[in-house]
């Protein structure tokens, strides 16, 4: 089908009325949970409790338990950090980016993605915590007044890390929440139970759709937008300083920081795709949440998919003209080394299988999306993986070489993390609108007042 | 006031002052005195002044409130521990400060003289007597190590008697009575007294008087490894009983066969002493060079300037083809070679040596030019392995050379007890069996696990009525015993040692035996005494002293009463005498016939070797030693048979399959490393491992290779097996080293410590030719983002020395010791997570067949622009201002981040509680803790942690500089691993102090940096290598 | 309806169109205190309204500014002012460190101050007790409706006009909104105050555990009790409990050879004075003495014990005999005892004994000094103090 791209596809697909889309969206909230809901909710809390026991017994006995060693001080903790944090960033990025470019399709799924977000952003945190010696001493990171009189170290990168990722939480859970009070007022007077109206009147605060908060409100969301773009990539750029500070060769690369962002963006937009085929699936959305979002985010896969990939090139090069020998050795290890399974899976993953986006075909249709969107979070994992590990395992002194293999519990930790987001997802799902009610009404057709000023 | 007494009347006698400040009429003190009394302390304290405005009410109140305020603060306060002082305080124990103690060794039969470091009257550290004239300061990591064994949990703590197949605890005076009887019984049939060799006059002397008590005692002592073969060959040769000493210091070639005397064979300390003396970079030109031609990849072998693939069994006819070779090409002549003897050695020719054993002729003919342009200043030196037909060769290859000068003549080590040769050993098995034997006494030795199979020594024992054993450890031989009686430590006995003429080291007790046992000798004492029943600690102190008065005491023409001799002598710890030792050296001219160029057969030779760590067994219980990497190898908690590449491919097997190795109707089956440098269809084994009974830790640590002794001919050698058939078993066991085995083939790792810088090397003739060699075509300086912190007052730095260093490993042993490092097991060394914070990184470049070694100690750098440091979040590792790249171990929240960061690797990470992992919390124990250095944190889990400089010791010597009000001197200050290193590879001081002898070592001409270019500015300064060869390059 | 006080008048329409045309008539009229509704911000609106540009800028601005400085300065003073370290070589204050926590702080402040401005400042929130609240109006607008409401207290506001005003523009609905009537609730609720207690319980009660009890747990106690025995500490390995042992009897230390004439009456050979008596010896001898000797030999040595005879007095250190004796003598007596005086080896060194017996001398010189003696000491000081 050809379309005529001079004018704008609607945002909704057949035309409904305002509070068709109130109940539309309410219904989740309005309905008790049904089978196919604690399904997926015992799985997920499986997942989670797997999760649990897992840093029970680290915590019982030590960062041993992990298949950590010298020369490999860090690797599924880590990897899962930075793999959790990318994905935070597609929600950030889909509703202040794409807000600030006026993309009118955001709105159908801004107020999923802000969630995840919050939630993946939660799922990263953990990690710097459990992965320390001493997790109980973790407040150590945070610069309080304390008895020794001692501060923290502030030209460290992990205390940026805590500034950045406790800064973008606070931040995007603000965003979401403002995002949110207009919906808690149209919830509040929707909803006939006593316990939930005071509920939504209190997080409402009290909302009531004048327009001179209007106003102030759309600046506000405007501005919070207009910081939050420059925070989502800071968060990123921050993170892989982590590594890019260090003098570690694989690590110490001045190209890390937009090579983060993108494969933030990339791994996070793949992870929105995933969760949305399902829940646009589960809670009938089709209409609110179209295959044409699907496709638009598929082909920002394709995009910075191909930017990660030319990073991965870009890398290789650097190290044959800087004529750096440790550098060049860490590539030609990471590509043939012992780690090479590693590197592969990446490259197939992010670089080759995404290329399939080039058709529109693909694109459009959903099963081939979810294999390939898995895909690439397998291999975003893998290429935090790759980098952590690989560069880690052969540095300087090859006396002091080592290889890493994984312990049951640092897969019970990952397979926690990914426990905790999905449950907290489903929990989204069923409490709170996945869709900004009144940000879709303000795109309905006919929403806003005609120009001639409505005289009739 | 005194002043006006004085004025008034002159009285002297009531007129005295009372402090000099009085004395000297300072103003303060007259007036402090006239207020002594001073009035009205109390006066301005009135009730209704002080307290008014407080009413009853508001006192109360207040009062209520703080008493709830304190009840509240003080709730449940925690004590930090009792205060337990002494009641009385010995004169030289001073709380919080060391003692020193001079004693020795009894860790092997060399006996070093040890300094034993104590805090309130605990040892917690071993280090060389620096008044002893043979091991001067230095022990080996054996005897650091051996501080554990003392402490060992798993040592025995009572005496046990078995009745009914089972072991019970008993007391002293039953046992003491019942072997009486029995002893007393048993006259007539043989009592047998199996020991190690005893070095001990004293000891001697006892056991002679246990014969004397009971005629029918027999005393055999043997030790698995020992010097008897060469000691006959020289008897053969010069007459005398044992084997000269050799003043390595002089030789300016030596050629090592199959001779490890850096590593197990003789007195090692002092050898290595000497043979480091002739590496000093500020004489090149004296350096020493190095020939070993072996078949084991040994310790020595890996410090050779160059060396030959040569089988043990193939020495004889190479060094009869080196005497051709010297005798007909250079012709030299000799009157201790014969008419047949020419005609005998005329039959091997060096090319078809180099031919057949696949040597390389070039190098060999260097050696003969060598060896000829050096006569009188160079050695042979054939490995105690070797049979005595090749020691005789040996002997008049030096002869003819003019060696024989090397040998000190004035000196030598002192024959004791000849040793039973197998056969007696075999006779007392059949005489055992026969019943002939009632009562059999193992003084602290362990034939059972020692002697070969096919001697079946445990069957016979069981035919012996009265089995006592007298250990530490549990052993194999106790098991078959009736008694098992606990002995003590070293550290708890009193004891005499005379290895070299005229030397008498004294061991005294620095701790009374912490469990219920007794020093063997006091044993023996006690049984031959009249009354058992009054046994004292002091019985055996009291016998060693009169032997001394009666027999040593007048050897030195000492000015002074005994009893002030004996207080001198127990303070020094060894005493010398005017004793000299006769050598003839008169070459009787042996023969040496029926040899023929032995053809180099397909089938396998076996070197049995002594262990580097456990030496024959004794130390298996120790951890520390077992986790200790081999010097070569890396391998730690295990032995294997060493063969190389492509014997392997032979056999088709590759690193830790398991092979079987068959001597006649003997077999053991152990797994392989493929080891570089040794020779084809060969292999190598460490004895000591194995041990079936010897306490938790040694479980499954290794293979025992004791079954495999070659008892059979005499000629033949007990530790070279020939024909040995080799074969592949379809199971394998992982095999732990500590850095991988080195890949020759991956072009991608090959050399790369040589192409990163990390090692730098040269040789002797491009030094001398050019000391500035190694920095020239080199960016001397970095440019740097800030400016250098000026660091203006002490500075600490260290120098390594690359040429002395020999990758023994003493130094991580004493490190070990010195910073409580744990040990953490075989899993978690396989995991990679080793604690000790220094290690010896050990290269190999060139070939497989033909290593070149490389060794190097790797430990914190202290880099002035410290990576780790930078990317700590919580501030717990940074600088302090005397240059130390210091951790905090209570701040540190275990991120790794610094771990990560190094570009040296030589940060530790607690990951778990390593002592409550290994073997059950076998090293969280109280004993153990006995041990701990109080002045070194026992780091938790969850901690980084690396080499501090021994900043304990800085302290200690900063506070004492400070009390003498000096400044605090490079100096002043020395490490452990310093301390410990046998070659004083080791240097360490103040960097800024231009006059001491650490600057020079500093800045020499040879020192580099590891990884330079990384500008993270180290204070560890390397001298490269300078290989002795023939050539300028490399 | 309640007779409460009217709050306004209010007016739903269905489409937009109507709602702007609405708004412009009534912003026309010059109502002030009017407020549209709308489910979403209606765009052109703030032009019918006649709205002034939200201000919510300035405060993001200057609250993130202060933001950067504040971060700025508080890691200038930490890292160099107030705790300084030397870290990986840099400089106490490494600008380029700095830049990103920065930058943090500054997106943290201006978000939340931007927020926290909006809800509290400009909206007056929370506010769930409005009147608007729970009319059938609010639900309209919330959900698909579009309403304009007029409040009462408006100038112009007159009942009767605005109604017919409202049903000039076609108003789908017309209401009035009046003020709900003020309930209030006792915060005494035993409820509530058994909420409080517990809480209050809850908080203690941990706070005590953790502070009390964890905390002194390995391994949260910071390394407390370590695998290890300090001087003077208890063992757990020795049933004594002795952490310090004593040396095994006949023994030596380096550096302690035993006296020798230890447990003898006389020495044989009086050993002699290694010290010369420097002003420092004098004054260790001096503090020795005072702590050790005077107890019983008095502070000037005459033997007038300070024990008030709970003690057997010892002979003065002035009679012929002490002065008689040579410096070994003390020695000997200091080290053995004598008679009911014990030992002092354990309390005095080597070096404090012999500075203790020059003490002494200086005592007895004193004591038993000739005029002449005296009058030379006053010349020698007086000539050395200084004025």
């Amino acid at each position: 089908m050809n379309i005529d791209y001079s004018q704008e596809l609607p945002v909704i697909e057949r035309s409904i009325t305002l509070a068709d889309i109130d109940r539309l969206i309410a219904k989740p909230l309005d309905e008790k949970p049904d089978k196919k809901f604690f399904i997926a909710l015992s799985i997920t809390l499986t997942l989670l409790l797997i999760g649990a026991v897992s840093v029970t017994y680290l915590f019982l006995n030590g960062t041993g338990v992990w298949g950590l060693n010298q020369p490999v001080g860090w690797a599924f903790d880590i990897t899962n950090f930075v793999f959790w944090v990318g994905i935070g960033h597609a929600g950030t990025l889909i509703s202040a980016v794409l807000y600030l470019l006026r993309q009118k399709w955001r709105t159908g799924i801004a107020r999923f993605a802000e969630a995840m977000t919050i939630f993946a952003v939660m799922c990263a945190g953990i990690f710097p915590v459990i992965h320390t010696g001493r997790p109980w001493l973790a407040g150590y990171l945070m610069p309080y007044p304390n008895q020794h009189g001692l501060w923290v170290n502030f030209t460290s990168p992990l205390v940026w890390d805590v500034f950045a990722v406790s800064t973008y939480f606070t931040v995007s859970l603000v965003f979401w929440y403002v995002g949110l009070i207009p919906d808690f007022g149209i919830l509040r007077d929707k909803t006939a139970s006593k316990l939930k109206k005071t509920i939504y009147s209190i997080f409402s605060l009290g909302w009531r759709n004048s327009h001179r908060n209007w106003q102030h409100y759309e600046k506000a969301y405007m501005l919070l937008a207009g910081f939050a773009t420059p925070l989502v990539l800071s968060v990123h750029t921050i993170v892989s300083f982590d590594f890019a500070v260090s003098i570690i060769p694989g690590w110490h690369t001045t190209i890390f920081p937009p090579y983060f962002v993108a494969g933030a963006i990339f791994s996070g937009f793949a992870m929105v795709v995933t969760v949305l085929i399902f829940v646009r699936k589960v809670f009938d959305l089709q209409e609110i949440i179209t295959v044409n979002h699907l496709e638009k985010m598929n082909k920002i896969i394709l995009v910075t998919g191909s930017m990660v990939g030319y990073a991965y090139g870009m890398e290789f090069f650097i190290a044959w003209y800087s004529g750096n020998p440790f550098e060049q050795f860490v590539f030609i290890n990471r590509a043939f080394g012992p780690y090479a399974w590693a590197y592969w899976i990446m490259v197939s993953c992010n670089v080759i299988i995404p290329q399939l986006f080039w058709f529109k075909k693909i694109r459009r249709t959903i099963p081939a999306m979810l294999v390939i969107v898995i895909l690439v979070n397998v291999g975003m994992w893998f290429e935090r993986f790759v980098i952590t590990v690989s560069s880690l395992h052969r540095d300087f002194l090859p006396s002091s070489w080592g290889y890493f293999v994984p312990s049951i519990f640092d897969l019970g930790t990952l397979i926690g993390s990914f426990g905790l987001f999905f449950t907290l997802v489903l929990i989204f799902t069923k409490t709170l609108p996945v869709v900004a009610m009144s940000e879709i009404k303000a795109v309905a057709e006919g929403a806003q007042p005609s120009h001639n000023g409505g005289k009739h | 006031m005194a002043d006006q007494n004085f004025s008034q009347n002159d009285k002297p006698e009531a007129n005295y002052w009372r402090s000099f400040e009085e004395l000297y009429e300072d103003q303060k003190t007259l007036e402090a005195k006239k207020h002594e009394f001073t009035e009205g302390v109390t006066d301005d304290f009135s009730v209704d002044k002080n307290l008014s405005g407080l009413s009853r009410r508001k006192f109360i109140a207040l009062l209520s409130a703080s008493a709830a305020l304190a009840g509240a603060g003080c709730s449940d306060y925690r004590d930090k521990g009792e205060v337990i002082p002494y009641n009385v305080k010995p004169e030289e124990v001073n709380p919080g400060k060391p003692d020193y103690y001079a004693s020795t060794c009894n860790g092997c039969l060399q006996n070093c003289g040890i300094l034993v470091k104590t805090r309130e009257g605990r040892p917690i550290k071993i280090d060389g007597n620096p008044d002893h004239p043979i091991n001067k300061g230095k022990v080996c990591a054996k005897g650091e190590a051996s501080i554990l064994n003392l402490y060992d949990p798993s040592r025995l703590q009572f005496p046990l008697v078995k009745s009914g197949g089972i072991f019970e605890k008993t007391s002293w005076e039953n046992v003491d009575s019942k072997i009486k009887n029995s002893l007393d019984s048993a006259a007539g049939s043989e009592i047998a007294i199996i020991t190690h060799r005893v070095n001990s006059p004293t000891t001697k002397k006892l056991l002679e008087e246990f014969k004397i008590k009971y005629p029918s005692a027999k005393i055999y002592s043997y030790d698995i490894f020992h010097n008897e073969i060469k000691n006959s060959a020289w008897k053969k040769c010069y007459g005398g009983d044992v084997f000269p000493l050799i003043k390595w210091d002089e030789a300016n070639i030596i050629l090592s066969l199959e001779g490890d005397f850096l590593g197990v064979e003789g007195n090692v300390v002092e050898q290595m002493r000497l043979f480091a003396n002739r590496k000093d970079v500020n004489n090149v030109k004296s350096f020493n060079r190095l020939y070993v031609a072996e078949g084991n990849m040994s310790l020595t072998g890996m410090n050779a300037d160059y060396r030959f693939r040569v089988r043990p069994d193939q020495q004889l006819s190479f060094v009869l083809s080196l005497l051709n070779e010297l005798t007909s090409k250079k012709n030299i002549t000799s009157t201790a070679i014969d008419a047949n003897t020419k005609n005998l050695i005329s039959g091997f020719s060096l090319k078809d040596f180099a031919s057949k054993n696949g040597v390389d002729y070039k190098k060999l003919s260097l050696l003969v030019n060598d060896l000829a342009a050096n006569r009188g200043s160079a050695m042979v030196y054939g490995g105690r392995a070797l049979d005595e037909q090749t020691q005789i060769a040996v002997n008049l290859l030096n002869e003819v050379l003019g060696n024989t000068k090397l040998y000190n003549a004035d000196q030598t080590d002192v024959a004791h007890s000849v040793y039973n040769s197998m056969d007696e050993c075999k006779a007392l098995v059949a005489s055992m069996n026969a019943g002939k034997v009632k009562t059999v006494i193992h003084f602290d030795a362990n034939p059972v696990y020692h002697f070969s199979k096919d001697i079946q020594y445990e069957k016979a024992l069981s035919k012996v009525s009265t089995v006592i054993t007298l250990t530490e450890f549990e052993n194999e031989t106790a098991f078959a015993s009736t008694y098992v009686l606990p002995i003590n430590h070293t550290l708890e006995s009193w004891g005499d040692y005379n290895v070299r003429t005229g030397v008498y080291s004294l061991q005294q007790p620095v701790i009374s035996p912490i469990y219920k046992t007794r020093q063997k000798e006091a044993v023996i004492l006690n049984w031959i005494s009249d009354n058992p029943k009054n046994y004292s600690e002091k019985l055996y102190l009291d016998y060693l002293k009169t032997n001394w008065q009666q027999n040593i005491f007048p050897k030195v023409s000492s000015p002074f009463t005994f009893e002030k001799f004996w207080v001198g002598a127990l303070h020094d710890g060894v005493i010398t005498t005017k004793e000299k030792a006769v050598i003839d050296l008169s070459f009787s001219s042996v023969s040496l016939s029926g040899i023929k160029p032995s053809k180099d057969s397909s089938n396998f030779t076996v070197l049995i070797t002594e262990s580097y760590r456990l030496s024959d067994g004794r130390f298996s219980n120790n951890g520390w030693l077992q986790e200790l990497p081999h010097p070569v190898s890396k391998v730690t908690w295990d032995n294997y048979a060493a063969i190389s590449e492509k014997s392997a491919k032979a056999l088709s097997i590759k690193n830790n399959d398991l092979v079987e190795i068959k001597f006649d109707k003997k077999k053991i089956t152990l797994p392989v490393i493929l080891q570089p440098g040794v020779a084809e269809n060969f292999i190598a084994v460490e004895s000591g491992y194995g041990r079936k009974h010897s306490g938790i830790i040694a479980e499954e640590s290794g293979v025992n290779v004791q079954p495999l002794y070659n008892t059979t001919a005499n000629t033949n050698t007990p530790w070279v097996l020939t024909n040995v058939s080799v074969s592949k078993v379809a199971s394998s066991h992982k095999v732990i080293s500590t850095q991988d085995h080195q890949n020759f083939d991956d072009t991608l790792t090959k050399d790369a410590h040589i192409k990163r810088d990390i090692i730098q090397e040269g040789t002797v003739l491009q030094f001398l030719k050019n000391p500035g060699f190694l920095h020239e075509g080199k960016e001397q300086h970095v440019p740097n983002m800030y400016d250098d912190f000026a660091y203006n007052d002490v500075k600490w730095g260290m120098s390594i020395d690359l040429n002395r260093c020999i990758g023994c490993g003493n130094c991580v042993a004493a490190c070990n010791v010195e910073n409580n490092i744990p040990v953490v097991g075989k899993e978690q060394v396989e995991k990679g997570r080793e604690m000790m914070w220094l290690r010896i990184d050990r290269y190999y470049s060139g070939t497989p067949e033909e290593p070149k070694v490389a060794v190097q100690p790797m430990l914190c750098q202290h880099c002035d622009q410290a990576p780790c440091e930078n990317v700590c979040p919580v501030a717990a590792t940074q600088h302090s201002p005397d240059g130390l790249n210091q951790m905090v171990y209570n701040r540190c929240v275990g991120t790794r981040y610094c771990s990560n960061n190094c570009p040296y690797k030589v940060r530790r990470f607690n990951f778990l509680n390593f002592r409550d992992y290994v073997a059950g919390g076998h090293y969280l124990e109280d004993s153990v803790s006995l041990m701990h250095n109080p002045e070194v944190t026992v780091r938790s889990r969850g901690v980084m942690e690396k080499c501090s400089f021994c900043i304990q010791r800085i302290m200690e010597a900063r506070s004492e500089a400070i009390g003498k009000n000096q400044p605090l001197k490079g100096s002043d200050v020395q490490t452990a691993c310093q301390v410990s290193c046998g070659t004083e590879a080791i240097k360490f001081g103040n960097i800024n102090d231009k006059n001491e002898e650490f600057y020079q070592y500093r800045n020499h001409k040879l020192g580099y940096y590891v990884l330079e270019e990384l500008n993270v500015k180290p204070n560890v300064t390397y001298l490269a290598k300078l290989r002795n060869t023939h050539s300028e390059e490399v | 309806m309640n007779a409460n006080k009217l709050f306004g008048l209010t007016a739903l329409f269905n489409t937009p169109d109507e709602l702007v045309h609405a708004a412009a008539k009534v912003n026309e009229l010059g109502y002030k205190n009017y407020d549209v509704h709308t489910p979403y911000p209606l765009h052109g609106m703030d032009a019918v309204m006649k709205l002034k540009p939200s201000k919510l800028g300035y405060i993001t601005l200057s609250f993130g500014l202060s933001g950067a400085a504040f971060a700025l300065l508080f890691m200038y003073w930490a890292m160099s002012i107030d705790y300084p370290m030397i870290i990986g070589g840099k400089p106490y204050f490494a600008l380029p460190a700095f830049v990103p926590i920065t930058f943090e702080v500054t997106v943290l402040f201006a978000t939340l101050a931007t927020v926290i401005g909006m809800l509290a400042f400009y909206f007056k929130f929370p506010s769930n007790s409005h009147p608007l609240h729970d009319t059938p109006y609010m639900k309209a607008v919330s959900s698909d409706k579009y309403g304009i409401c007029i409040e009462a207290d408006d100038v112009l506001f007159d009942f009767e006009k605005v109604n017919l005003l409202f049903k000039e523009l076609h108003a789908q609905t017309i209401s009035e909104v009046y003020f709900p009537a003020v309930e209030r609730t006792n915060i005494f609720e035993p409820k509530f105050l058994t909420l409080l207690v517990l809480i209050a319980l809850l908080t203690s009660g941990a706070t005590y555990v953790t502070l009390n009890k964890l905390i002194y747990l390995t391994p949260f106690d910071w390394m407390m009790n370590q695998n290890r025995v300090n001087a003077q500490s208890k063992s757990l390995f020795y049933t004594d409990g002795f952490g310090m042992r004593k040396p095994v009897e006949g023994t030596v230390a380096r550096n302690y050879i035993p006296y020798e004439y230890k447990g003898l009456a006389a020495p044989v050979v009086p050993l002699s004075n290694p010290l010369t008596p420097t002003n420092e010896v004098m004054n260790l001898g001096k503090k020795r003495y005072l702590t050790f000797c005077s107890p019983c030999h008095g502070n000037l040595g005459d033997g007038d014990s300070r024990l008030r005879g709970q003690f057997p007095n010892p002979p003065s250190l002035h009679s012929e005999k002490v002065r008689g004796w040579l410096d070994g003598n003390i020695y000997h007596v200091i080290v053995n005892g004598q008679n009911v005086m014990p030992s002092y080896a354990s309390q005095l060194s080597r070096d404090e004994r012999w500075a203790v017996i020059h003490y002494i001398r200086a005592l007895q010189k004193a004591k038993n000094a000739s005029p002449s003696e005296i009058i030379e000491a006053k010349k020698e000081i007086s000539s050395n103090v200084a004025p």
